[in-house]
C-alpha cells in the first residue's frame, strides 16, 4: 500500500506532460486527482496510525548488507504524508493557473510529480539508505523546478547554488548515516532509534551526528547555510510555495525529528540544535522585514521559522515535541497560503516590490481577504492555528532542559523573532493592498481566478477552522506523530484560550513589541541591515564556485595538458599509486626468489630476448626499428606462452601483435622516419623512472598472486569443472564464455567504446572545421580558400557515415 | 596503399582463407584453442590485409558491412542471451544447452553463442579502426580525397 502511494505518483508524473498541448486551468483540477488520491490513500491508512499500529512494506534488495526499500508509516510520516498530498493537490491546481499559456508546463509539471513522489517517499522511508535515496530525489527535482526559466541567468546560478549546497550536505548526510548504521549496527531506522543508548555509547555518536547534523542544516536552510533559499526563490511561485517553504526545506527538521527519540539530550544534541534553530531563527526574521521583494520576504520567514523547528528539536523538555509538531502543521498552512497569495498578486499586478505595490484592496478583495487571514496568523494572532503553535512554542521555550542562561536567552531569542513575524506580516499586507495604488501596478487589475484562489483559500481555511472548534480531532491525529518525536510518554494538548501565565505574557509582549515596531516601520526599512555584508553567505559562496572551478582547471591543465606522453603517465601513476602501497604491505611477505633449476636453455633465450626487445626499441633511431623491435618482444612473450601450453595466449597475443604492428604503420607513413630527440635528458629520465615502477609493480603483483598460498587456487576447480559443467574441453574458452562470461561482456563494451571515440574524434569532427591538418600540426591551407569548406565534396567526406 | 602486385595478389586469395580459418577457429573454441576473440582477430586480419595491399575503398566494396553496426549488433547479440536466465527466474548469464550435440558444430548453447557475439564485435571493432585510420584524409589525403590536396611544405 504504501509503495503503491509512493509509485503512483511517480508514474503519474510523465502526465503532466500532456500539458504542453493542453495547458488548460481544468488540465490542472484533473492532474490534481493523482495527489488527491494519495491524499485519501493516507486518510484511509489513519484510523490503522491512530490506533497504534505502523504499517510496513519492504522490498529487499541487497539484503545481506541492509539495503532495502523500507517504508513505515507511523504518526510523523502520516502527518507529513497528509501535507505533502494534500498541498501538492492544491498546488497543482494553482499551478494551472498561474502557468497558463506557458509553453513548458509539462515540464515543470513532470519535475513536480518527480517531486512529490520522492517527497513522500523521504517520509515514508525506514531505512537510512532509502531515506538517503529520495533525499537526494528531492534535491534534484527542486534544481529542475528553481532553474525552469533557465533562459535567466539568475535562476541558474540559484538552482546550482540550491544543488550545490544540499549536495554537499547530502555527501556528509550519507557519510553520517552509514556510521549512525554501523554504530547501532542497523540500517533501519526505528532500529537505530530503538537502540538509541547504545549509539550514543558508541564512540562514532559524535561524528555521525555532526555530519548527519551538516545534512539536515544545508537541507533545511539553518545558518550560516540559509542563503540559498532565497536564492531559490528564481523558481515559479507554486514550486516555492510546495517545495520551499511547505515540504522539501523541512526534511531536515524532518530527520532530527526522526531520530529525536533515539539520538537527543546529550549536550553536543541539545547545544548544537539550540544555538544553530535560535540563530537562524532571528537572523532570518531580522532580514524578512526588510525586504522589499515579496518572495524574499516570505523566504527569509521560512529561513527563521526553520530555525524555530530546529530549535525545537533541540531544547527538549516535555513541550517541545507537541511545540514541534503544531509549528509544523501551522507554518505549512499559513506560509504555502502566502506564497500562493504572493505568486497572485505577482501575476495580476506584475510586480513584486513593495515598493512599486500597493492599494490592491479593492481590486482584489478576495486575495485580500485571504492574504489578511494567512497573515494573521502568519504573526501568531489569535484566535488562528498560527498563534495556537506559536504559544506551544513559547511554552516549550519555558520549560525545557537548557541550562539557565541559555534558556532565558531562547525565550528572549523567541520573543523577539515573534515581534519580528508581527513586523513582516504587516509590511506584507500594507504594502501590498492599503495606502494608495503602488506605482508599479499594471493598469487593469482584477482579482485572481479560481483556480488561483482555491489553493490558498482551503489552507487558510483549514487554519482559521482548526482552533474555532476542531481542535481536539486535531489533538487525536497529532497525538502518535508527537509520541514519533517525543517518546511513547509524551503527550499533545493544545489550546486556544490558554492558561494565564508566563507563555501568554510572552506572547503578549510579543505580539505588542511588534506593533510598536509597526510604528517605526519606515526607519527600521531604511535602517542598514545589522548583519555585516560577508555574511550574507552569497559572497562566501561565489568566491568559492570561482576557486573551484580554478582549481579544476589548473588540475586539468596539468593532468590532461593534451600530450600522449603525460596522458599515460598519469594513468600509470595513478595505477601503481592505488596498488603498489597494498603490495608492499600485504603482498611482499612471505614471497621467496624464484628457484631456477631446470630450466631449459631455449627457455632462457625467449626470456633473455624480451630485455633486449626493450632496449632495442628504446635505442632505435628510426619508427621502422622500434616497430620491430617492439615485435621482438610480442613474439617473444608469444613464444613463452607456447611453451607453458597456453595456445590461446599465444595465438591471441601473435595477431594482437601483427595487427597493432599495422596500426603503426598506418600512422607511422605520414611521420618524419626517424626519431628526433626534442625533450631534454630530465624528462627522459622521469618518464624512464615511471616506467620502471610500473613494470616493477605489475611484476610484483604477478609473482605474488602467483605464489601466493593464502587461498586455495581456482585453477584446478575450474580445469575440474569445465567439460561437466560448461561441456567445453579448452577451459580458457570456457572462463571467457561462461565462468566469468560477465567480465567478457564488459570487455566487449570497452571495446565497443573505444571504438566509438575514436570514430567520433576522427569522424565527426565539426564540418566547419574540416581543413586536414599537415603531419606537423600546421593548418593547412586550403587551394581554393575559405570557399572550399562549403564544397559538398569535401563535407561529405568529413562527415559522411560510413 | 602500397603499391605491390604480389601483395594485392596474395591478399585476394588471403582473404577467404583467412576468413574460413577464422570461422573454424570461433567453431572449435569450445574444445580446443580458439574461441570467438582469437576468430575475430584473424577475420579482421583478414581486411586490414585488403585496406592495406588495396586501400579502403576496394576493402569496403569486398565486403559491403557497416562495421560499426556489426560491432554494435556483435555486443547486443552477446548480451541477449543472457536475459534467457533472467526470464526464468535465474541469475543473469545463467547458460543453457540443448542437450544432444549438432553434427559437424558440436555440442551448443547459450555460452557458444555468446562466443559469436564476441566474434562479431572483435570483427567490427578493429576492421573500423582500421578504415577509419585508412580513410583519414589528414594522414592518406591521396587515398580518400576525391581531388587530392597537394601538402604545402612548411617555411623552414
Amino acid at each position: 500500500m504504501l509503495l503503491t502511494l509512493v509509485l503512483i505518483t511517480f508514474a503519474a508524473a510523465p502526465l503532466g506532460l500532456l500539458a504542453r498541448t493542453a495547458p488548460r486551468p481544468a488540465f490542472g483540477w484533473l492532474l490534481a486527482l493523482i495527489p488527491l488520491a494519495a491524499f485519501i490513500g493516507f486518510g484511509l491508512q489513519a484510523p490503522a496510525v491512530l490506533a497504534g499500529q505502523t504499517p510496513l512494506s519492504v522490498l529487499p534488495w541487497v539484503p545481506a548488507m541492509g539495503i532495502e526499500l523500507r517504508l513505515a508509516l507511523d504518526g510523523l510520516s502520516l502527518l507529513f504524508g497528509l501535507l505533502v498530498s494534500g498541498i501538492g493537490a492544491l498546488i497543482v491546481v494553482y499551478t494551472a493557473s498561474y502557468m497558463a499559456g506557458d509553453p513548458g508546463m509539462g515540464r515543470f509539471y513532470l519535475a513536480l510529480f518527480i517531486f512529490m513522489g520522492a517527497m513522500l517517499g523521504l517520509v515514508l522511508a525506514d531505512n537510512v539508505l532509502t531515506l538517503f535515496v529520495f533525499w537526494e530525489l528531492t534535491s534534484v527535482s527542486s534544481y529542475l523546478l528553481v532553474g525552469y526559466k533557465h533562459e535567466y541567468p539568475e535562476a541558474r546560478r540559484g538552482a546550482q547554488m540550491g544543488l550545490l549546497i544540499t549536495f554537499g550536505g547530502g555527501l556528509a548526510l550519507l557519510v553520517g548515516l552509514v556510521l549512525l548504521g554501523s554504530a547501532a549496527g542497523s540500517y533501519t531506522i526505528s532500529e537505530i532509534v530503538a537502540a538509541g543508548d547504545v549509539v550514543k555509547a558508541s564512540p562514532l555518536y559524535g561524528p555521525a551526528l555532526l555530519l548527519i547534523f551538516l545534512g539536515c542544516f544545508t537541507k533545511s536552510a539553518q545558518f550560516p547555510f540559509h542563503f540559498w533559499l532565497p536564492n531559490a526563490m528564481q523558481a515559479p511561485t507554486p514550486a516555492s510555495a510546495f517545495l520551499h517553504s511547505a515540504t522539501m526545506v523541512k526534511a531536515g527538521v524532518f530527520l532530527l525529528a526522526r531520530l529525536h527519540p533515539g539520538l537527543s539530550g546529550t549536550p553536543l544534541w541539545t547545544l548544537t540544535l539550540t544555538v544553530v534553530g535560535a540563530t537562524t531563527m532571528l537572523v532570518g526574521a531580522a532580514i524578512a522585514m526588510r525586504k522589499d521583494d515579496i518572495k524574499g520576504l516570505l523566504a527569509y520567514s521560512t529561513v527563521s521559522m526553520l530555525g524555530t523547528m530546529v530549535l525545537l528539536a533541540g531544547v527538549g523538555g516535555p513541550e517541545a515535541p507537541s511545540a514541534l509538531v503544531a509549528i509544523i502543521l501551522a507554518h505549512a498552512l499559513y506560509k504555502g497560503a502566502m506564497f500562493m497569495v504572493a505568486g497572485a498578486v505577482d501575476h495580476e499586478a506584475g510586480t513584486r516590490k513593495l515598493s512599486e505595490l500597493g492599494g490592491l484592496r479593492r481590486a482584489m478583495p478576495a486575495t485580500f481577504a485571504i492574504a489578511c487571514v494567512a497573515a494573521v496568523s502568519m504573526a501568531g494572532i489569535p484566535p488562528l492555528f498560527g498563534f495556537v503553535a506559536k504559544e506551544e512554542l513559547l511554552y516549550a521555550t519555558t520549560r525545557n532542559d537548557l541550562p539557565g542562561w541559555l534558556g532565558l536567552a531562547v525565550m528572549a531569542a523567541a520573543v523577539v523573532s515573534g515581534a519580528y513575524s508581527v513586523m513582516y506580516a504587516w509590511r506584507f499586507i500594507r504594502g501590498v493592498f492599503l495606502g494608495e495604488r503602488g506605482r508599479g501596478v499594471k493598469a487593469h487589475v482584477h482579482d485572481a481566478p479560481l483556480g488561483m484562489l482555491a489553493g490558498p483559500g482551503v489552507l487558510t481555511l483549514i487554519s482559521l477552522a482548526l482552533p474555532l472548534g476542531l481542535l481536539n480531532p486535531l489533538e487525536a491525529l497529532l497525538a502518535p506523530a508527537v509520541r514519533a518525536v517525543g517518546g511513547p510518554e509524551v503527550a499533545i494538548s493544545l489550546y486556544l484560550i490558554p492558561a494565564l501565565g508566563l507563555p501568554l505574557l510572552l506572547s503578549a509582549i510579543a505580539i505588542g513589541a511588534g506593533l510598536l515596531l509597526t510604528r517605526a516601520e519606515g526607519r527600521i526599512v531604511a535602517a542598514p541591515s545589522p548583519l555585516p555584508r560577508w555574511l550574507s553567505g552569497d559572497a562566501i559562496y561565489d568566491a568559492s564556485v570561482a576557486g573551484m572551478l580554478d582549481g579544476t582547471t589548473a588540475f586539468t591543465r596539468v593532468v590532461q595538458n593534451g600530450k600522449l606522453r603525460s596522458y599515460i603517465a598519469w594513468s600509470i601513476l595513478a595505477l601503481v599509486a592505488v596498488v603498489l602501497p597494498p603490495l608492499v604491505l600485504y603482498g611482499l611477505a612471505g614471497l621467496s626468489l624464484p628457484s631456477f633449476a631446470g630450466i631449459q636453455a631455449y627457455e632462457l633465450v625467449a626470456a633473455l630476448l624480451i630485455p633486449v626487445g626493450v632496449l632495442a626499441t628504446l635505442k632505435a633511431r628510426s619508427r621502422l626499428g622500434a616497430i620491430i623491435a617492439a615485435g621482438i618482444v610480442g613474439a617473444m612473450v608469444a613464444f613463452i606462452f607456447v611453451i607453458y601450453s597456453a595456445p590461446d595466449l599465444a595465438l591471441t597475443q601473435l595477431l594482437i601483435e601483427v595487427i597493432s604492428t599495422v596500426f603503426f604503420m598506418l600512422v607511422f607513413a605520414v611521420l618524419p622516419a626517424a626519431f628526433e630527440k626534442l625533450s631534454p635528458r630530465r624528462t627522459h629520465i622521469r618518464d624512464g623512472a615511471i616506467a620502471v615502477v610500473m613494470g616493477l609493480t605489475m611484476a610484483g603483483v604477478a609473482y605474488a598472486a602467483a605464489s601466493s598460498t593464502a587461498l586455495a587456487p581456482i585453477a584446478n576447480t575450474l580445469k575440474a569443472e569445465s567439460l561437466s559443467e560448461g561441456f567445453g574441453a579448452n577451459v580458457v574458452n570456457v572462463i571467457l564464455v561462461d565462468f566469468r562470461g560477465f567480465d567478457t561482456l564488459g570487455e566487449i563494451t570497452v571495446l565497443m567504446a573505444a571504438l566509438l571515440g575514436i570514430y567520433a574524434m576522427l569522424r565527426l569532427r565539426p564540418i566547419s572545421d574540416p581543413t586536414p591538418m599537415s603531419p606537423r600540426g600546421e593548418r593547412m591551407p586550403s587551394e581554393h580558400g575559405s570557399a572550399a569548406v562549403e564544397e559538398p565534396g569535401e563535407r561529405e567526406l568529413v562527415g559522411r557515415e560510413r | 596503399m602500397y603499391e605491390s602486385i604480389i601483395l594485392r595478389t596474395v591478399s585476394k586469395v588471403m582473404l577467404p582463407v583467412l576468413l574460413l580459418i577464422s570461422l573454424f577457429m570461433l567453431v572449435r573454441g569450445h574444445n580446443l584453442p580458439g574461441g570467438g576473440f582469437i576468430g575475430g582477430l584473424l577475420a579482421a586480419s583478414g581486411i586490414i590485409l585488403q585496406i592495406v595491399a588495396c586501400g579502403p575503398d576496394t576493402a569496403r566494396k569486398l565486403i559491403p558491412v557497416n562495421y560499426l553496426q556489426l560491432a554494435a549488433f556483435g555486443v547486443a547479440f552477446a548480451a541477449v542471451w543472457g536475459l534467457l536466465g533472467l526470464a526464468l527466474g535465474d541469475p543473469y548469464m545463467r547458460a543453457f544447452w540443448i542437450p544432444q550435440p549438432i553434427p559437424g558444430i558440436g555440442k551448443v548453447g547459450t555460452p557458444v553463442l555468446f562466443d559469436v557475439g564476441v566474434y562479431l564485435t572483435v570483427i567490427g571493432v578493429t576492421a573500423q579502426l582500421a578504415l577509419v585510420l585508412a580513410e583519414e584524409p589528414t594522414l592518406f589525403p591521396q587515398q580518400s580525397r576525391p581531388k587530392p590536396v597537394q601538402p604545402v611544405a612548411p617555411e623552414a
